[in-house]
Order: structure tokens, then sequence, then C-alpha cells
């Protein structure tokens, strides 16, 4: 089939600090395709945001290869990293992390800040893209003034609005109730579906994991290998 | 940073009461800075020596200025190489009608009438007026500003009651000066108070000081230092300055306010610095976790340095306006306050309104430089954890 988009190979990623060392990622193989819905599940502390981290390039691998969209992430810059997470990778945390001093529609267009789209065209952008999450109404709301659920999708609109490869997910339905949940895992589907996104997402809900191409359980840092529930 | 002109002020607004408390004491700081920096420029903003100032000396005792010297000094002095010309200069104290009057207080200098235009050549005076001066053995000239203060014209009579010299002089204006630099002096011939002093039979002439004009600038030093070799090993020894430090010697307590009006300028730059620095560090503390975001997003360091650095610039800015403006109103309320302060003539000048400005900005970015670039340093998934 076509070129994994994620791959690695034996990758590690270890803690060192002065009075501990923790292994949390050790000698992982994966390869996610281009359009998969990709769940990584696990007990916590087993590594899964470690592992999102290391494909976002948020952090770097002790250890190991890893390639993400063709690109060795180890031989980027600082500088490159920056740049090459803004175009192709989307975040979305637990915590939504929104600025809460801007509005929705400011928090969505902060990623275009970082590229050439003049003024008009990024608030287009931006508000094209909470359209998408059916948030166009709340523009002008501040995130103190949405409920979980709506904040979440102001992040998703956040992460999809520089029209990113891979959306990778923290467990973004961790402090949601069921039917926001519900919503959020709906649009990531849709993403993954409607506009061919390749998502990697973790998830502690077995329900959550139900909307995946793939599911795959990481314990104590190692990846279990392939099993049954992948549909 | 145009485009982040939005982000810029929401995170200026974020904290409104802080923000105002800090835009507050950046304006108060600010406004006795440039209050304290106008009265500087007042008392020592005073144009460079001219170049006709530049090349004079004073010549005087050693020991003290009290302290005179044999007046054939004089010649010997212009013997040196370098000389052009030399005078007396010779204080005469002495008091002019009600001396318990402040206002009838003023400069006395017997010169010589022959000399005087020529060492000060930046003295303008009719050549009417000069003439008459210069053969009126008891004629004197009076600065214009002086002139004006007891309304004498030429040919009215002044009485000076020595002091220092047992003698009485009575002078006739002869005329009227002009002087840059100080038209509030008063001059009469030496030759008159010299003759006055043999009659009271009060000993050999001697002389305060006596004023020098060298030829050219480069030698102002070597003469300077020439002339007091010459009387190093005499009755009196000399010391020569030139004619600016001899008028600031005068002015030593204000050489102690001028210390003084900058170490306050100074302590109080630094303390607002401080404060300002606090502020800052505690805004970007609470915010490490937006750094963290803004890096997810794709933000670099140095962009995330420079949003802070505007940030408190714009605070910094804005205090600098309205301290300026206070510091405005301020002086207009000396000036027609009718108190003796309006003599300082305080003024906002664009020179002073500029270094406030620069304050401001300095002031924006060295609060927040360093905190602005630790943050920014920090590994995104630690500023991300961070909980503030
Ligand atoms: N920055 C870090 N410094 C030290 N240890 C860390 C750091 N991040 C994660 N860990 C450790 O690595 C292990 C895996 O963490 P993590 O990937 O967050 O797990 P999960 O997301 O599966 O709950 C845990 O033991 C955690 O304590
Ligand atoms: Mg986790």
């Amino acid at each position: 089939m076509n070129t994994p988009v994620i791959a690695t190979r034996k990758l590690v990623k270890e803690f060192v600090r002065a009075n501990f060392h923790i292994l949390a990622l050790h000698e992982i193989d994966i390869s996610i395709e281009a359009g998969a819905f990709f769940t990584l599940m696990g007990p916590s502390g087993s590594g899964k945001s470690t592992l999102l981290h290391l494909i976002a390039a948020m952090d770097r691998p002790t250890r190991g290869e890893i390639r993400v969209l063709g690109e060795d992430l180890r031989a980027l810059s600082n500088r490159a990293i920056a740049q090459w997470r803004n175009r192709h990778i989307g975040f979305i945390f637990q915590s939504f992390n929104l600025i809460p001093v801007l509005s929705a529609l400011e928090n969505v267009e902060l990623p275009l800040k970082l590229t050439d789209l003049s003024h008009r065209e990024r608030w287009e952008h931006a508000l094209t893209a909470l359209e998408l999450v059916g948030l166009a109404d709340h523009a002008d709301h501040l995130p103190g003034q949405l409920s979980g659920g709506q904040e979440q999708r102001v992040a998703i609109a956040r992460a999809i609005v520089t029209d990113p490869d891979i959306i990778l997910a923290d467990e973004p339905t961790g402090n949601l109730d069921a039917e926001a949940a519900q919503e959020v895992l709906m649009l990531l589907s849709r993403l993954n579906r409607e506009f061919g996104k390749t998502i990697v997402m973790v998830t502690h809900d077995p329900h959550a994991a139900s909307y995946a191409t793939e599911v795959r359980h990481l314990e104590k840092g190692e990846l279990k290998a392939a099993s049954s529930e992948t549909p | 940073m145009v485009r982040y002109a939005s982000l810029i002020a929401a995170n200026a607004l974020r904290n409104r009461r802080r923000s105002a408390l800090t835009v507050a004491s950046i304006a108060i700081s600010l406004c006795l800075l440039a209050v304290l920096g106008a009265a500087y420029l007042a008392l020592f903003g005073e144009p460079e020596a001219s170049p006709a100032e530049a090349l004079r000396l004073m010549t005087h005792h050693k020991v003290s200025i009290t302290q005179p010297m044999p007046v054939s000094f004089e010649a010997r002095i212009r013997q040196i190489p370098g000389v052009a010309d030399a005078m007396v200069w010779q204080w005469f104290g002495g008091t002019y009608k009600d001396a318990r009057d402040p206002r009838n207080f003023f400069a006395r200098f017997a010169v010589e009438p022959a000399r005087l235009f020529g060492i000060r050549s930046e003295l303008r005076i009719p050549a009417g007026h000069r003439a008459r001066f210069q053969q009126e053995r008891t004629g004197c000239i009076a600065g214009r500003k002086l002139a004006a203060r007891f309304a004498w014209k030429p040919g009215d009579r002044v009485t000076l009651l020595g002091d220092i010299f047992p003698v009485t002089l009575e002078l006739t204006i002869a005329g009227i000066y002009d002087d840059p630099n100080n038209d509030e002096i008063l001059y009469f011939n030496y030759e008159y108070l010299r003759e006055l002093l043999k009659a009271e039979d009060a000993g050999p002439d001697q002389v305060g000081v006596f004023i020098v004009q060298v030829k050219s600038l480069d030698a102002v030093i070597p003469v300077a230092d020439a002339i007091d070799k010459e009387f190093e090993n005499s009755t009196a020894p000399t010391e020569t300055v030139t004619e600016r430090a001899w008028q600031l010697s005068f002015l030593s307590f204000l050489g102690n306010l001028k210390l003084f009006l900058s170490s306050i300028c100074g302590a109080l730059g630094f303390t607002v610095l401080l404060v300002c620095a606090n502020t800052i560090s505690m805004a970007v503390r609470e915010r490490i976790r937006e750094v963290g975001i803004m890096k997810t997003l794709g933000f670099r360091p140095g962009t995330l340095v420079a949003l802070t650095i505007a940030e408190s610039t714009c605070l910094a800015l804005a205090g600098g306006a309205i301290g300026l403006g206070l510091a405005e109103i301020l002086c207009v309320m000396v000036q027609s306050s009718g108190t003796a302060y309006a003599a300082l003539n305080l003024r906002i000048t664009a020179e002073v309104a500029l270094a406030s400005c620069a304050a401001a900005v300095a002031l924006g970015v060295g609060s927040s430089a360093l905190p602005a670039w630790q943050a920014s340093r920090m590994n995104i998934l630690d500023a991300l954890r961070h909980t503030g």
C-alpha cells in the first residue's frame, strides 16, 4: 500500500532526571498510513502522550528512528521543526488549551499568523474552520464563555485551520461529558473520512475507539501486538 | 508585529488592574524624571564655553582667592609665551545703598578699561560709551540687565561703600554694555581704586585675581602651567584655572546638586525598573502554559520574546506619555506660580520629552527582556505542564 505517513523504528524515549530514570517508550515500531484513524489505548503512564509528543516533534526521541510525512524529525533544527509543526500537525489537548484572552475566532486564527496570509484571508479561513465545527455563531465568545464541548470544538478548529496532514489528539474527550464527547468524536471521524486527515488519538474510552480504523495498546512503554479490536 | 497588535493588546489588558497600576507607577516616575530632567537642564544645560571664554584663564593665589598677589605679576604674566594679554580682575565687595535689600547686591570688578574689551571680546558697547569709560577715571559701565534693575543711564552717579577696601567709590555711569554670558556686572577702573588706596596709605599694590587671555586654544593648558611655574617660588605662588572652571568653583553647591539630581534620577529609574520587572515576571509566569501552547502551534521563541517585550513597552510608553503630560502641567504650574522657582524657567523641552520616551522604552525592554527570554526558552512539554 501507500508509504506510511508516520513510521517509527525501535523508538526509545527515556526521561533521565537527577533522582530517577524512566523508560517511557521502549523500542516502538509503528507504521500509520495516510487516512488512518489510529487509536492508542493503555493505562495511565504507559507512554501514550509521550508517543504523540514525539510524532508532533514537541520532544526529541532518545534513540531510534521516526519519520513523519517522509521527514526525518531527528534531522530538523528547532527552528525548522516549529515551522514544520505549524504546517503539518494539528494538536488537540485534553484540556483544550485555548488562549483565555482571545475570542474563539482569534484563537482559531492564531496559527495562521505564522503564514503569509493576509488579515482578511486569515479571518476567512478561521471562520470557515469555526463553521466546520458548528461554532461560527460563537466567533466573538471568549473561551470562558463557552462550554467544555464548545471549547474543544474551537480547539479542533484551531488544529485544522492550517489544513494540516495529521491531527494528533491526546484524550480529546477526557474532560467532556458523554454528549460533548460524542460530538467531538463525530467531528474527528468526519475530518478523517471527508477530509482525509490522518488522525492519531489517545483515549481511555472504548467507545471512542470504535471510530478508529486501527486500535493499538501501549503498556509500560511497549506497544502490544495488533489486536482483534481492529474493525 | 502589526499582525500581533490585537494579541499584544489583549495580553496587556489581561489583568486590567495590574496594568493600570503599572502604567500609573511608570507615569508618576517618568513625570518626576522629566521634571528633574527639566530642572537639570535649566541649571546645567548652559551653552558650551564661548570661543572667547575658552581662551581665558584666571590666576589667583594658590592658598585662596582672598590672598592677594603683587600687581607686578601682571607684567610678568604678559611676558609668558602664548599669553595675548592680561589684566587685573579685582573683586570689590562693598555695598550699594541699603545692603539689607538683596536686590542691591551685584558683582563689581575693578578692571583696566584699555584692556577689558580686548580680553572680554563678547562685550558689546557703543563706541561713545566705551571711549568715555576709557577716558574718565571714575567712569564705570553696567550690564544692560543691571542697569535696567536700577534704571541707570549714562551720567548717573553710583556710590559704593567699601568693606574689604577702606574706600568709597564715587562712580559715574559711562555706558551700558551687553554681554550674552553675564550682563549683571559693574566694571570700573582699577586705577581709580589704586589712587584711593594710595591716599589711604593702605600698603603696597596688591591684587586678588588676574584675568589672562591666551593666544590659541591649544596653548591654554601650557600657559596655565607656565604661569604657575613662573610664580612657584615667589612670595605668592599662583593657581591658574580656566574661566569656566573658575565660575563653576563658585557654583560648587550646584555641583553637589548635580550629583544629587542625577542620583535621584538614577535611583528613581532603577526603582521603577524593578517594579516593572517584578510585574512583568509575574505576568509572564502566569502565562508559561500559553508559551507551551503557542510553541505547539509553531511559534518560535524569538517571536514570543518579541511579543512580551512589545507588550511591556506599550505599557511603559503609555505610562511615559501620561507622565510627560503630568510633567508639562507641573512645569506650567511652576512657571505661573509667581514664586522664585519660576526663574528656573522649567520647561519640558523636546530634549526632555525624547529622553523620557527613551527611558520608557528602556524600561519596557529592560523589565521584560529577561523574564520573556527565560519563558521562551522553556521546553514545550514543561511549559504545557506548568500550572500557574
Ligand atoms: N517530561 C517528563 N519528565 C519525566 N518523566 C516524564 C515526562 N513525561 C512523561 N514522563 C513519564 O513517562 C511515563 C509516560 O508518561 P505519559 O506518556 O505521559 O503517559 P500516558 O500519556 O500514557 O499517561 C510516565 O511514567 C511519566 O511519569
Ligand atoms: Mg497522557
